[in-house]
């Protein structure tokens, strides 16, 4: 008689197994495909150049910083502004979202390319102006706001407009029975947008508009790296006191001593404007109708196969690597291993990858490692593992073991781990559109994705070519979002809209 | 006009959509009766009651289980919340900034009836259970309605004030349906009882021919335990 064995390893149908062998299908995937990406370290001295890095953020130079409060006033103002006009925007189109396809359509269209994509556009037509940086803002968060809030709304309990009488009026029970008891969650998500467009205020400074981006750039790019660490204190501090400077009670003071920081205003060129919309975004052919010369335009575009195959291998790529990374990282911010010490410590450091742009990331990697995918990779896995890590830590936290006394391994593996899986892995597959967008916009620093044909082609005034790229690059996200919907894990505790 | 009828259902399948909860059924309300609702918890009383009220419309105040108030809002706008129809967008815009004063006057004179004076500018999320209650039901007295139908109005106060809040309800409306699951209170404070049991209207009766063990029969876990109580004298 046979003896009895246990199953195998990962056979079974409970939901986690599922979700274990999804997972390790996507490991696999990217180990299979990782030859095919360029890892290569270029530079001379990696460890020379940082340990000039770490000195210069150990030992930062206050004084050699030119006007940075003027930089950080602009940054605060073109973030805020940049969010409440994204609100504006995007709350009526909230209210439509699920009932009109055209309007999901434009804002998954809008969402779909990066804020420093939109600053590229905007800046041919508005020159080095607040308009370029207000747009570049607004425009996207318009479609995200519309789609969060549409989802929050959706999800606001029915009892409460159920039990009105009959005969109320369309908006007297949305502020009444609706409205009171989304709000919480509304304002919570524009808090983090809000953070988020402080980022990306930032990062508009190395498009060269003068937020306190534009500096680091130029402090790091020539080697200050005494000024350009004290920038990035300057930065953590300004997100750090967050809540400090952007109060509730604040809000509208700050917002209306902003509006004089904004600035410079451009003069618009109706004509010029009309032109750029009307004829330089498109194909020459396409306007004359030039069929064949339309299909020779399409061949001048340089390595547009490569260039798709690398913006998904470095999705891919960042997607795993943030997986990997959340799940080694998320223990040193909970409450449930370690000592107090190694507690604030592990927080410290998620709270500050999370908050340090990926493009800011990668950049230094760059300098570090010298020109290839491995630096965009990096950063890629690193800014996200770490955000996702700090949410599945604070998630963790909530959750009580049942089975005190459990060494650290078993708890991890045992206690805690099954019940945050679904949720870290459903935070990953969030995440997995925001990655492919970044992917995009790494190109920028020189890895050969969609978006460093973009900015080439922003560079040399092709805007035809430039803009047909920006279509593929945001038709290739809808893809990718639409698929890391469909393996998304479902019905998970951790959903949080602030992860998106 | 005592037996004027409001309400007529001969035979009909009801429940939500196409998925059936209570077939064929049969019963009659007239204006003036005061009738509980009894059954054990998924027998149905929900549905029937959303069915009234969809029949009823603006005949009916409605005091729903789940009580539907909105804990960010104050207790003066929830109960506002029951005459939200009869104004205009702009003016109950306006009432969130800017209390109307008529509908202030009212509404303190009605809670101040139900035990919450003083609470009118209190968020309901910062009430007790018992007194979210008291809002549901003031909301439902607030509409002014001939006919009220409450979905267990008085689950979670004492029974002395249970009776005070049914007292309130019989004064200002001529007809009720009232889901309940204190048997005794339907006995001594309704004319009739409808008896939900798996899917089917077993009871329709007035109170003055029925007993507590006749409710019992509603019940099928009452059976479970006095048979089990029938076995162990069988065994013992």
């Amino acid at each position: 008689m046979a003896e009895p064995t246990a199953p195998g390893m990962l056979h079974g149908d409970s939901p986690g197994l599922r979700l274990a062998r999804r997972s390790l299908v996507l490991v696999a995937l990217c180990i299979v495909l990782l030859p095919f990406a360029d890892l290569s370290v270029v530079a001379h001295d990696p460890w020379a150049e940082l340990s000039r890095m770490a000195t210069g953020l150990a030992l930062p130079h206050w004084r050699e910083l030119s006007s940075p409060l003027q930089a950080i006033g602009l940054t605060v103002s073109v973030a805020l502004w940049g969010t409440l006009l994204g609100v504006l925007l995007g709350f009526p189109l909230a209210l439509v979202f699920f009932r009109s396809r055209l309007v999901r359509t434009g804002c998954a269209f809008v969402r779909a390319i990066h804020e420093l994509f939109w600053a590229l556009l905007f800046l041919q037509v508005f020159g080095f102006s607040a308009v370029t940086a207000l747009a570049a803002l607004a425009v996207p968060y318009a479609g995200i706001f519309a789609k969060v809030y549409a989802e929050i709304l959706e999800q606001t309990p029915r009892d409460a407009a159920d039990s009105l009488p009959p005969g109320v009026g369309r908006l007297s029970r949305f502020v009444y029975a609706e409205l009171p008891l989304a709000w919480e969650r509304l304002a919570a998500y524009t808090r983090y947008r809000f953070e988020c467009s402080l980022r990306a205020s930032v990062l508009l400074g190395f498009v060269g508009l003068p937020t306190l981006g534009f500096h680091l750039e130029s402090a790091f790019r020539e080697g200050h790296y005494h000024q350009a660490g004290a920038l990035l204190w300057l930065f953590y501090l300004l997100i750090g006191t967050i809540g400090v400077w952007g109060h509730r009670r604040l809000l509208p003071l700050l917002a209306f001593a902003s509006l004089f920081l904004l600035g410079p205003w451009p003069h618009v060129d109706g004509d010029l404007l009309w032109r750029f919309l009307s004829h330089d975004l498109w194909p020459a052919p396409l306007l004359n109708g030039d069929w064949a010369g339309l299909i020779a335009w399409l061949g001048d575009i340089p390595d547009l196969g490569p260039a798709i195959g690398n913006t998904l291998l470095l999705g891919l790529m960042g997607t795993v690597g943030a997986l990997v990374i959340a799940l080694l990282l998320w223990p040193l911010a909970s409450r449930h291993f370690g000592n107090p010490a190694t507690r604030l410590g592990g927080r410290a450091l998620l709270v500050g990858l999370r908050s340090t742009p990926e493009l800011m990331l990668a950049f230094i990697f760059l300098l570090l490692l010298g020109p290839s995918m491995l630096p965009a990779w990096l950063a890629l896995a690193l800014h996200n593992g770490a955000l996702i890590a700090f949410l599945a830590a604070r998630h963790a936290d909530s959750l009580e073991p049942g089975m005190p006394g459990l060494s650290a391994s078993g708890r991890y593996a045992y206690e805690l781990l099954p019940r945050l899986y679904p949720g870290l892995l459903a935070l990953v597959f969030y995440r997995a559109e925001v990655i492919i967008r970044e992917t995009a916009l790494l190109g920028m620093l020189g890895v050969a994705t969609l978006g460093f044909h973009i900015d080439s082609s922003f560079q040399y005034l092709m805007f035809d070519q430039a803009f047909f790229l920006l279509l593929v690059t945001a038709g290739l996200n809808i893809a990718v979002d639409a698929l890391a919907r469909r393996y998304r894990p479902r019905e998970v505790v951790m959903d949080d809209p602030c992860s998106r | 006009m005592s037996d004027a009828e409001l309400l007529s259902l001969a035979g009909e399948d009801v429940g939500h959509g196409s998925q059936v909860v209570l077939p064929r059924l049969s019963l009659t309300l007239r204006t003036g009766e005061r009738i509980a609702l009894l059954g054990q918890s998924g027998a149905g009383k929900s549905t029937l009651l959303a069915t009234l009220r969809r029949r009823l419309d603006t005949d009916a105040a409605w005091c729903p289980q789940s009580h539907g108030l909105v804990p960010q809002l104050a207790v003066y706008h929830n109960v506002y919340m029951g005459r939200l129809e009869r104004h205009s967008a702009l003016a109950n815009l306006w009432n969130l900034i800017r209390p109307d004063r008529r509908a202030w006057t009212e509404i303190e004179t009605l809670c101040g009836e139900l035990g919450l004076a003083g609470l009118l500018r209190r968020p309901v999320a910062r009430l007790s259970g018992g007194q979210r209650q008291r809002v549901a039901i003031a909301r439902a007295l607030y509409q002014q309605r001939r006919l009220f139908l409450g979905d267990e109005p008085v689950a979670s106060v004492d029974p002395h004030q249970a009776l005070r809040l049914l007292a309130l309800i019989d004064a200002r409306h001529d007809t009720s349906v009232v889901a309940l699951h204190q048997r005794e209170l339907a006995l001594s404070h309704f004319d009739r009882v409808w008896g939900l049991r798996d899917g089917r209207l077993v009871l329709d009766a007035t109170t003055d021919t029925l007993t507590l063990d006749d409710l019992d029969r509603l019940y099928p876990d009452a059976d479970a335990a006095s048979s089990a109580s029938a076995d162990e004298t069988a065994h013992g």
